[in-house]
């Protein structure tokens, strides 16, 4: 695979991975398909189509299905929230479409709330403890709900002919010398700028648990408004723009600028003193799946160290347990991931506030 | 006979109305419904009757978001005609030959769709590889500057979209237009100009009409335009509709707002007609 | 259609049709007099100014079109008041021009209605109207009569020489009718391939064409083939006749020329041996009002006209006795 290919992978991966679908209007509106659940079939493992269903179908189930004997069903999800909808209903029916999903946190979390998922067995999932506390979500009695599955960084980008020195924290943005000159994500659910915000001008993330801490943010968010030259929904536009200098700093994924920057482009990424911010997806599994035991079969195998140094290595991934268990070299560990500690998406504000964060935020860009 | 012709006439009435069914009314009717159904906060939506969506929609920022859709398709509609209009005139009073070169380079245009026209005016306006270098290689400007995103480019770019749609509409009618009925007009001692505003105009009012009205309800529709030439506040009731419906999963509120468009070009495009009919009135 | 080297001069008062094939540069030729097109070399003076340089809109004019050209987002009035109203004729004044017009075309009481809601004959009447509201120094009218039917054209045609004789303006009418420029004409003027043939009254052109092509142009004519043979000589189908008068245009001896007979001046005669040519009927056709007689002479066909009453006694495939009345026709250029 050339560097160009795999760059255009990766934008389609990361077009998949918004908690968003542009066949949601659809899907919501017609009757979801119901899956088939018959115990001799083979465990089907959701991910999304296209890049990632792509992947895992080469590098991960074929090696799965033989050290363990399970075979899979590799099922493309629609993005985003669409799949949980689908769940949602089949599991109503006492169905899965699916048995493991790959979710992004925000339809996890929502799933979570309507108990959508079944609850894992740790002792089945021996690989758990590899994990970072959190990337092993729970319900509230404990019981796990979901594992983390893949994550990867979104830090501050620059064009290096522009600036020749690399920028060291996300303050950078609020530079008045930075006017009319940087690109942003234009969502408050996949831009994550209130958390980068928080951890940057409050001393982390926890002044967003209450709404007067929220608008605090947004007030400080809302100076960077004359130096933002696009707020981009669509990522080729922004990677175009960085590598060609006209919008020489912004919020990219690092693995992807890293990529580029191998391919000869102007374009560094940087972890910020501050963090880049971490973005994963999750397994979960449906409550309607009666293979809840193949299941944990292979959430553990994907949790092994091996498989998470595979994922980096051919995936791009950061990977989800602690780096010092994995076989990466500091290369392939800088090219996916950083030592810094990350700033954590606050998955549960969107979750909890939804309406009313989008609407503050729409304000917020709007003018 | 008339009963058989009758009969007949009653089928060839179905497929048009099916379709119609199809293809409109069962789609409408579900999002009207939609609208009023309860918005579910990190899930989705279930059937129930409430006017929340509605009352979201009524405050000044979503006026202003309306205002700025309407405003935006109108001035575009204005444009395109203005510029459409006088093109398709010159166009129609060519050789055949050249005319058809022409038309045949416009409607190409249209197969272009709205994600490559954005992107490449984007980088036509840009300052590292677009026209400000031209400006400033042949000394007309100081140094290369960024044409876009702003309101120009983006009407620029609403403009260059609609642009083939109204020569497609405004091309028959002055092809048909009397080459004699201006003529007459300046035998009659009328300038060219005057000649143009109190015949030619007058009598392509109603292709005028036509051309502003699709133009309006074509560019009102746009939601990729607006984000890729347009700053934020520039964009459109469409872009707010899509982020609600795909990216906040809020298919009520998006329905709503969705219907207040509606409601919006339905009425702007009546007001045409009927001043147009009302000022018909009066000459007769 | 190009117009080459025409050099015509209109008389004040007098209507002037052009006549010609299509294509013969006529409408060119009026275009270009109501500044319509350019010139590309050439005067055309008005009353004593030169109309070079001269927009159509600032030439003192009214025109008739082919199409009628009537606004039809205006009413009959306002169609007439349009170049009054262009010109800033105040509002009373240009009600009472256009009742004084629609009395003039004997449509009064029509103002009010659409141009959609008028018959063929009604529109050319406005549109008449409409061209005469200034009282033009020029009333210039393309094949205004074109667009309607064969007996309304007729009546028309003397409607519109009464009115032009009444006002006394000077008129050209661009027709590609022979009857109607006879009918209207004080002068017409024969164009072909853009040039001038003869400009001359209508009776004169008829009776003495320029050449062949204006003599079969311009009504029915026998155009026979004949030589000069001398000063007052001419031999026509092997027999000799004395030059008719009208030959000033003639060549000279010894050279082929061109004899148009009308058909009104070739007789029959039921004895052969009582014409100086002989023939054979070859057709009759009995138009009532008048007879037509097909006779081969000579290897060619003649025509002859007879009113009912004196029709010769012949059938057809009879010899008979041809006369020509060779002093009423013209020798021309071939």
């Amino acid at each position: 695979m050339s560097n160009n290919a795999k760059i255009r992978k990766q934008l389609t991966r990361r077009s998949m991975l918004r908690a968003s679908a542009a066949t949601l209007g659809t899907a919501a509106l017609s009757a979801p398909s119901i899956g088939r659940a018959a115990s001799s079939d083979p465990l089907r493992v959701g991910t999304y189509g296209g890049y990632f269903q792509d992947s895992f179908d080469t590098h991960i189930y074929p090696d799965f299905t033989s050290d363990t004997g399970i075979a899979i069903e590799s099922i493309g999800e629609p993005t985003g929230e669409a799949w949980l909808v689908q769940l949602e209903t089949a599991a109503r029916a006492g169905k899965a479409p699916a048995d493991v999903s790959m979710m992004a946190q925000v339809p996890r979390l929502k799933g979570q709330n309507s108990r959508l998922w079944a609850p894992l067995d740790e002792t089945a999932i021996p690989n758990t403890k590899n994990l970072p506390d959190h990337f092993v979500h729970r319900y509230d009695d404990g019981s796990v709900s979901g594992i983390g599955a893949v994550s990867w960084y979104i830090t501050l980008v620059t064009n290096t002919d522009h600036y020749p020195d690399a920028p060291v924290s996300w303050k950078a943005l609020w530079d008045p010398a930075n006017a009319d000159s940087i690109g942003l994500l234009a969502l408050v659910t996949n831009s994550f700028l209130l958390e980068i915000t928080a951890a940057t001008w409050f001393d982390g993330t926890s002044i967003l648990d209450t709404e007067e801490g929220i608008l605090q943010v947004i007030d400080k968010l809302s100076e960077v408004r004359p130096n933002v030259r696009l707020w981009y929904r669509d990522e080729g536009q922004f990677q175009q723009a960085l590598e060609t200098g006209e919008i020489p700093m912004g919020q990219y994924y690092h693995d992807v600028t890293g990529l580029a920057a191998s391919d000869g482009k102007p374009v560094r990424s940087t972890f910020p003193v501050e963090g880049g911010v971490l973005d994963s997806g999750s397994w979960s599994v449906s409550k309607a799946s009666d293979r809840v035991d193949e299941a944990q079969v292979f959430i553990d195998y994907m949790c092994h160290p091996a498989i998470q140094s595979k994922l980096s290595r051919f995936v791009g991934t950061a990977p989800t347990i602690r780096r010092e268990l994995t076989d990466l070299t500091d290369e392939e560990f800088g090219a996916v991931a950083s030592h810094i500690p990350p700033i954590l998406p606050r998955y549960d504000i969107y979750n909890a506030r939804g309406d009313w964060l989008n609407q503050k935020w729409s304000e917020l860009i709007v003018g | 006979m008339t009963r058989r012709r009758s009969d007949n006439s009653w089928h060839l009435v179905l497929l048009p109305a099916a379709t119609l069914t199809v293809f409109f009314v069962i789609p409408f009717t579900i999002m009207l419904a939609v609208s009023f159904f309860q918005r579910i906060e990190g899930g989705f939506f279930e059937p129930a009757f409430v006017l929340s969506n509605y009352v979201r929609f009524l405050t000044p920022f979503f006026g202003k978001i309306l205002a700025t859709s309407v405003g935006l398709s109108a001035t575009a509609a204005t444009i395109v005609v203005a510029v459409a209009f006088p093109f398709a005139y010159v166009l129609s009073r060519m050789p055949r030959r050249r005319q058809t070169t022409i038309l045949v380079f416009i409607l190409s245009v249209l197969s272009l769709s709205e994600v490559i026209v954005g992107f490449a005016w984007s980088t036509l306006l840009s300052r590292t590889a677009g026209i400000g270098n031209l400006f400033h290689w042949v000394g007309i400007a100081e140094s290369p500057r960024a044409y876009t995103p702003g309101l120009a480019s983006l009407l620029l770019g609403l403009a260059y979209l609609a642009f083939p749609y109204a020569v497609l509409v405004i091309y028959p009618a002055v092809s048909r237009l009397d080459p004699e009925l201006p003529e007459a007009a300046r035998t009659s001692g009328a300038s060219p100009l005057r000649a143009f505003t109190s015949v030619t105009l007058p009598i392509m009012r109603r292709t005028i009409a036509g051309a502003l009205i699709l133009v309006f309800v074509f560019t009102l529709g746009a939601y990729l335009l607006p984000q890729v030439l347009g700053r934020p506040r520039h964009w459109t009731l469409p872009v707010h509709i899509t982020d609600q419906a795909i990216f906040q999963s809020n298919i009520p509120f998006a329905a709503a707002m969705a219907m207040f468009l509606l409601l919006v070009s339905l009425a702007l495009v009546g007001l045409v007609l009927v001043v147009d009919s009302r000022r018909r009135g009066d000459q007769s | 259609m190009a117009v080459d080297d025409v050099n015509l001069e209109i008389p004040a008062g007098k209507l002037v049709c052009l006549l010609g094939p299509s294509g013969c540069g006529k409408t060119t030729l009026l275009r270009l007099i109501a500044g319509l097109e350019q010139a590309t070399t050439g005067q055309i003076i008005v009353g004593g100014k030169d109309q070079a340089g001269l927009p159509a809109h600032r030439r003192d004019l009214g025109m008739v079109f082919q199409s009628l050209a009537l606004f039809p987002h205006l009413n009959v009035a306002k169609n007439i008041a349009y170049p009054l109203q262009i010109r800033g004729v105040d509002h009373a004044a240009c009600a009472s021009r256009v009742d004084e017009l629609l009395q003039l075309v004997r449509m009064p009481d029509a103002g009010d209605r659409r141009i959609h809601q008028l018959s063929g004959g009604q529109r050319q009447r406005v549109a008449i109207a409409r061209a005469l509201a200034i009282n033009p120094a020029l009333f210039l009218l393309d094949e205004p009569l074109s667009a309607l039917d064969a007996k309304l054209r007729e009546h028309m045609q003397v409607e519109l020489r009464l009115l032009q004789k009444t006002l006394g303006i000077t008129t050209i009418v661009v027709t590609h009718d022979q009857r109607e420029a006879m009918t209207m004409a004080d002068l017409v003027v024969v164009m072909d391939r853009g040039r001038v043939l003869q400009a001359a009254p209508p009776i004169e052109i008829y009776r003495s064409p320029a050449n062949s092509f204006v003599a079969g142009f311009i009504g029915t004519s026998n155009l026979v083939r004949c030589r000069r043979t001398g000063v007052d000589e001419i031999e026509v189908l092997g027999r000799n006749y004395p030059a008719p008068p009208n030959s000033t245009r003639s060549t000279a001896g010894g050279r082929d020329a061109v004899l148009s007979v009308r058909p009104e001046d070739v007789a029959l005669h039921t004895d052969p041996s009582d014409g100086e040519l002989q023939g054979v009927v070859e057709f009759i056709r009995d138009l009532g009002s008048s007879v037509e007689f097909h006779v081969s002479a000579g290897g060619i066909t003649l025509l002859s006209v007879a009113p009912p009453r004196g029709r010769p006694n012949v059938s057809i495939g009879q010899d008979v006795g041809i006369t020509l009345h060779i002093a009423r026709a013209a020798l021309t250029d071939p």
